[in-house]
């Protein structure tokens, strides 16, 4: 399927009106990333002024999710889009539905830092900023291959999940390890673990939306496919 | 909290006379004894495009017709209350009907261009102003047909006879020789019900440039018409004003069951 420009319809107003819901994804989505960046610093330096901020933040992230929200309701309702149009539209509806959970997932990460609960163990904390690090990059990809509608760096960013989940068993493992050595520890490892867990989400919401790029590019539904499968459809479609 | 999409906030209960392009008050219409608008008040917003929706027959035509006298020519129509445009009442028997006219423009569902040149249908109503100088001519000529978004396509063949052209571009020469009187209202009677859908999309959009100099009022039987193109929606039945909201909030979140029923297709 070709891919089609969303400005080039008769009525101007429904052109800036596509471009204003799209922009106003990448607004939601640079706003987490924003969040994202800020929760690494107050790990890396333990602020918990900072992550206090975050926390507070996230509320303006469901504003903006409830804002996009009714706008796709307003254009439906009266542009009643079809075709490429409508599945922007539905597309744009998903994907802030996961932006705003990568935001839940960030203020729960942000909460261990609030909490003073961060790792005392300076090779698990090394691990965990690893493991945020690379999910910020995915997330900066995601948002990019959302910009351009690119289904191949879109796919790109879909394989970086599988590193993620790599570092994330392995830090697993260690923390599973240290909770069989002394069991009396285990409440302040499971804290740990939940924030890990998080961690781990936001990469898999970058999945999805990576996902929604294809679908939308390609005109079809790529969600719940294999890597394998995406690499193969994009094959056949190029 | 950050605001992403800027909304227009008029208030059309407190919109001030400035605001107002046509206001009605307690308008009530007849044909012989048979009641067509019953106590109809509403403010119209200048420079906004104001759709009137409803079923067959529930008035809208005639409501619009109000707006510059046009049911005058049905000797049984009878009428009271008041249409108020520019500090004045035109339901008033001294007000003039002429100049109300050229400054409340109309078009209809059919394009009627009379049967001269397209030239000459563009300068009819402004000789009958008196406008005689062919340099005046010809330069609200040009620029009826370019606001209309028609000059390039017939600027070689001003003289020919208007009936060439096709539906399309008849409605907007239409449009244009009501834009020519610089009228400060336009009526548009459902001004694309005749026209492929593209073509629709071209004169609806000719509406949302239009609005920047005149205000718009459309009558449409198409409710997806009504959506797309206006600022401000109003709903009749039976003669009776039932709804007249932004068309953002009548057409997602209707405050009156009528209205909910007739936009989502459980009418009657």
């Amino acid at each position: 399927m070709q891919q089609v420009a969303f400005n080039t319809h008769i009525s101007g107003k429904f052109n800036t009106e596509l471009e204003n819901l799209r922009n106003s994804v990448l607004t939601m989505g640079g706003a987490v990333e924003q969040q994202l960046i800020d929760t690494i610093k107050a790990i890396r330096y333990n602020m918990p002024g900072l992550a206090e901020k975050v926390m507070l933040n996230d509320a303006a992230i469901n504003s903006m999710e409830m804002q996009i929200d009714q706008e796709c309701l307003r254009i439906i309702a009266k542009r009643h889009p079809t075709a490429s149009d409508l599945r922007l539209v539905m597309t744009i509806s998903k994907t802030i539905t996961d932006i705003e959970r990568m935001g839940d997932e960030i203020e729960r990460i942000s909460r261990l830092v609030t909490k003073q609960q961060l790792p005392s163990s300076e090779t698990v904390k090394s691990s965990m900023l690893l493991i945020c690090e690379q999910v910020a990059q995915m997330m900066r990809g995601t948002f990019d291959a959302f910009a351009r509608q690119d289904e191949q760096s879109a796919l790109e960013v879909y394989e970086q999940d599988d590193l993620i989940d790599n570092e994330y068993n392995k830090l697993l493992s260690y923390i599973v390890g240290e909770i069989e050595k002394n069991t009396e520890s285990m409440r302040d490892w499971l804290e740990i673990l939940w924030a890990l867990r998080s961690i781990e989400r936001v990469g898999d919401r970058c999945k999805n939306i990576c996902e929604y790029v294809v679908g939308l590019a390609r005109g079809e539904d790529a969600r719940h496919s294999t890597l394998e499968n995406m690499v193969k459809r994009l094959k056949n479609f190029s | 909290m950050l605001t992403l999409f800027e909304r227009e906030t008029l208030n059309l209960a407190t919109l001030n006379d400035e605001q107002t392009a046509i206001r009605v008050e307690q308008l009530n219409l007849a044909f012989d004894k048979k009641s067509v608008l019953s106590e109809i008040s509403m403010r119209i917003p200048a420079n906004r495009i104001v759709a009137l929706i409803g079923q067959s027959g529930c008035g809208k035509s005639t409501l619009i017709s109000c707006f510059n006298r046009m049911n005058d020519f049905y000797p049984q129509c009878r009428y009271e209350g008041k249409i108020i445009i520019d500090g004045r009442n035109i339901n008033h028997r001294n007000e003039n009907v002429a100049q109300l006219r050229a400054r409340v423009g109309m078009v209809f569902q059919k394009p009627n261009p009379f049967p001269m040149s397209i030239f000459d249908n563009i300068c009819y109503g402004l000789r009958l102003q008196g406008v005689t100088q062919r340099r005046q001519l010809d330069e609200a000529v040009e620029q009826a047909l370019k606001d209309a978004a028609l000059w390039n396509e017939v600027k070689d063949r001003l003289f020919d006879p208007a009936s060439v052209l096709s539906g399309g571009q008849q409605q907007r020469l239409v449009i244009a020789r009501a834009l020519a009187l610089k009228p400060e209202i336009l009526l548009l009677d459902e001004p694309t019900s005749a026209l492929d859908p593209l073509t629709t999309l071209h004169i609806e959009e000719l509406m949302a440039q239009l609005k920047k100099r005149c205000t718009i009022v459309i009558v449409t039987h198409n409710m997806q018409q009504a959506a797309r193109v206006s600022d401000y929606t109003a709903f009749l039945h039976q003669g009776r004003l039932i709804e007249y909201s932004d068309s953002d909030t009548l057409f997602t979140t209707p405050r009156k069951k009528q209205t909910e029923d007739y936009i989502t297709g459980r009418y009657g």
